[in-house]
């Protein structure tokens, strides 16, 4: 029912949305492009959300499915020929779900600080290979003069309608995670980040229901690594590794874990701070990162979107 | 035979390097439920200390002494400004660990620049002996035997000290020996402290066996560190060294036979261990 105290209260988020969809053609291209890395790591740190907020997982390897998926498109269309996105796309996503499934069964055999462990390490195993195999994906140098999706039919790509392309499947992304999470299934793994012994008792397969979590976190983790590298138009070890890892971390940190959200939030902050800090001091970024990172675990961590929202609800509401 | 026992006492010395920074790690691991991700650059920072030290004055053994030290106080800051804030809040505190991780690494990068720095190798300690017709570096042999001195005072003072009873008391049920009226907190910094001074001193020692000290030493070493500690099974001494000596003189032979795979030797080593028996081989609990 659109009654006027509802129009008021999600005011904000249709503000957002507005700005999103209307302003970026009248926008240069550096904002553009910020917005574009905007939503794409928001989706990763979704996915982290998904496994860590809602399910409880303590899952440093995001950047790595998400590295799968990146450089499973690169490498389809640099050594193999493929461009058509219909095949590298599936493809890649179909990678980062294999890994998913291998990770995931390997990692939760154990308890949450080894899960975390363990998720750290195989995360280093993919960095690793990807730095070692230089045949297949480019060693250090990475893989390069990636272009713009190829569907089949002809589309003049820039950077505007491929941040629209970016935002769709963005939003249907967070539009499947919110049914997920809404969903019974979504309501269990809620509960087992609560009490995992109480899910057990009531007969709840955890195991089962952590394990697809984890795999559904690799997923979407894998398509954002498809739109990061048409995005970046190349991918290197770095970006595959513990670093990513970390940098969704933090972001749900300052954002808000539990609220997807949060993450759009956090990944927003975390690139305008990067964006600016940047420009003053770039050789000392990561000392900024590390101690905005401290702080913000040690003042901030409920994150900043729930604060905000119980704000605007207070306000909205007199 | 003679290439086999060379490569036997190489990775002996590299295990022994191992072992001091895997000590600490282990001790944190097992007393406080956390990893210390920022072990690894506290062992770095004992590494460039204690190389400009010893630069400055010529002097080995005091740059030895500075770097300890050094890493020791900044182990012991991490602790006090971060971590007894967070108590028992697990992922928090692994989480500020990660984070001076990243503002430790960028510090020496500051200080010391960007190009990697060679070891400082004594008159005392240069030169080598001949094991049939190859030689053994001195310095290694130091390495050896210092490693092998401090596991043993370790162990002497985990098994045969009140201190040391305590520590591993804590380990087990913190919240018993709390109800038996001692005090863990002081336990905790102390452990810490006592930790990154190790690992400072392996920092310092360790440079002629890692070819000197680097900006991403302290996450590179971080990364074996965690896989020792997994091997050998956290909260012990023995844990640490014996997960130390596998996987030193695993890592050595596999560069030395299969230099492709010298990386993934470790860490299939590590997936094996975890699958088959979680808690390590001389692990007290999962």
């Amino acid at each position: 029912m659109l009654t006027k105290e509802r129009l008021f209260r999600f005011a904000p988020y249709i503000v957002i949305a507005l700005f999103l969809v209307l302003w970026p053609p009248f926008a240069g291209s550096a904002l553009v492009g910020l917005l574009t890395k905007i939503i794409i790591f928001g989706l990763l740190a979704m996915t982290l959300d998904f496994v860590n907020g809602f399910c409880g997982l303590w899952s440093f390897c995001q950047g790595a499915l998400f590295g799968v998926a990146a450089y499973t498109t690169g490498i389809l269309i640099n050594k193999f020929d493929v461009s058509s996105f219909w095949i590298t796309a599936p493809t890649a996503v179909l990678m980062s779900v294999l890994v998913a499934c291998l990770f995931g069964f390997v990692a939760l055999r154990v308890s949450a600080l080894y899960f975390l462990v363990i998720t750290f390490a195989l995360g280093q195993l993919v960095y690793s290979t990807a730095l070692k195999w230089t045949p297949i994906t480019g060693g250090s140098n990475g893989l390069g003069g990636i272009p713009y999706p190829d569907f089949g039919f002809p589309i003049s790509w820039s950077y505007i309608s491929y941040y629209y392309l970016v935002l769709v499947i963005c939003v249907i992304c967070f539009l499947l995670l919110y049914r997920i999470i809404k969903s019974p299934f979504g309501l269990s793994i809620q509960g087992i980040r609560e009490n995992e012994i109480r899910m057990r008792l009531l007969g709840y397969n955890t195991w089962m229901l952590k394990y697809i979590s984890f795999i559904i976190g690799g997923l979407f983790a894998g398509v954002a690594g498809i739109l990061y590298i048409h995005y970046n138009a190349a991918i290197a070890p770095t970006q595959v590794g513990v670093a990513t890892s970390g940098l969704v971390w933090f972001i749900i940190i300052i954002g808000g874990a539990g609220t997807l959200w949060g993450a759009l939030l956090g990944s927003a902050i975390v690139a305008l701070l990067q964006y600016y800090i940047s420009i003053f001091t770039p050789e000392r970024w990561p000392i900024v990162f590390g101690a905005c990172f401290v702080l913000a675990v040690m003042f901030l961590r409920g994150g900043i979107f729930p604060r905000l929202r119980n704000l605007w609800a207070k306000v909205s509401q007199p | 035979m003679d290439q086999f026992a060379v490569g036997l006492a190489i990775g002996v010395s590299y295990a022994m390097v191992l072992f001091l920074i895997a000590a600490g790690l282990s001790m944190t691991w097992g007393l406080m439920g956390i990893i210390n991700l920022s072990h690894g650059t506290v062992f770095m920072v004992g590494g460039y200390v204690s190389l400009t030290v010893a630069e400055l004055t010529d002097n080995f053994i005091l740059g030895l002494l500075a770097g300890t030290v050094a890493a020791g106080i900044v182990g012991l800051i991490i602790e006090r400004t971060t971590i007894s804030r967070l108590y028992k809040q697990f992922l928090d505190q692994i989480l500020v660990t990660y984070g001076f991780v990243y503002i430790i690494s960028n510090a020496t990068l500051w200080v010391w620049g960007p190009h990697a720095k060679p070891p400082y190798v004594p008159e005392l300690l240069s030169g080598a002996i001949s094991i049939g017709h190859l030689d053994f570096p001195v310095h290694r042999l130091a390495i050896i035997v210092s490693g092998l001195l401090l596991a043993g005072a370790l162990w002497w003072l985990q098994e045969r000290t009140k201190f040391g009873a305590i520590v591993r008391a804590g380990m087990d049920d913190a919240e018993m020996t709390g109800g038996l009226g001692i005090n863990l907190r002081p336990v905790i910094i102390i452990a810490f402290f006592f930790g990154s001074m190790v690992a400072g001193f392996g920092g310092a020692i360790g440079l002629p066996v890692l070819g000197g000290v680097y900006t991403w030493l302290g996450i590179d070493i971080l990364w074996v560190a965690i896989i020792v500690c997994i091997v050998g099974g956290m909260g012990s001494i023995q844990g640490a060294l014996g997960g130390a000596l596998i996987i030193g003189i695993i890592d050595t032979f596999g560069k030395m036979y299969f230099p492709q795979l010298a990386m993934f030797t470790s860490y299939l080593v590590a997936i094996v261990i975890l699958l088959v028996r979680p808690r390590g081989l001389f692990g007290r609990k999962v």
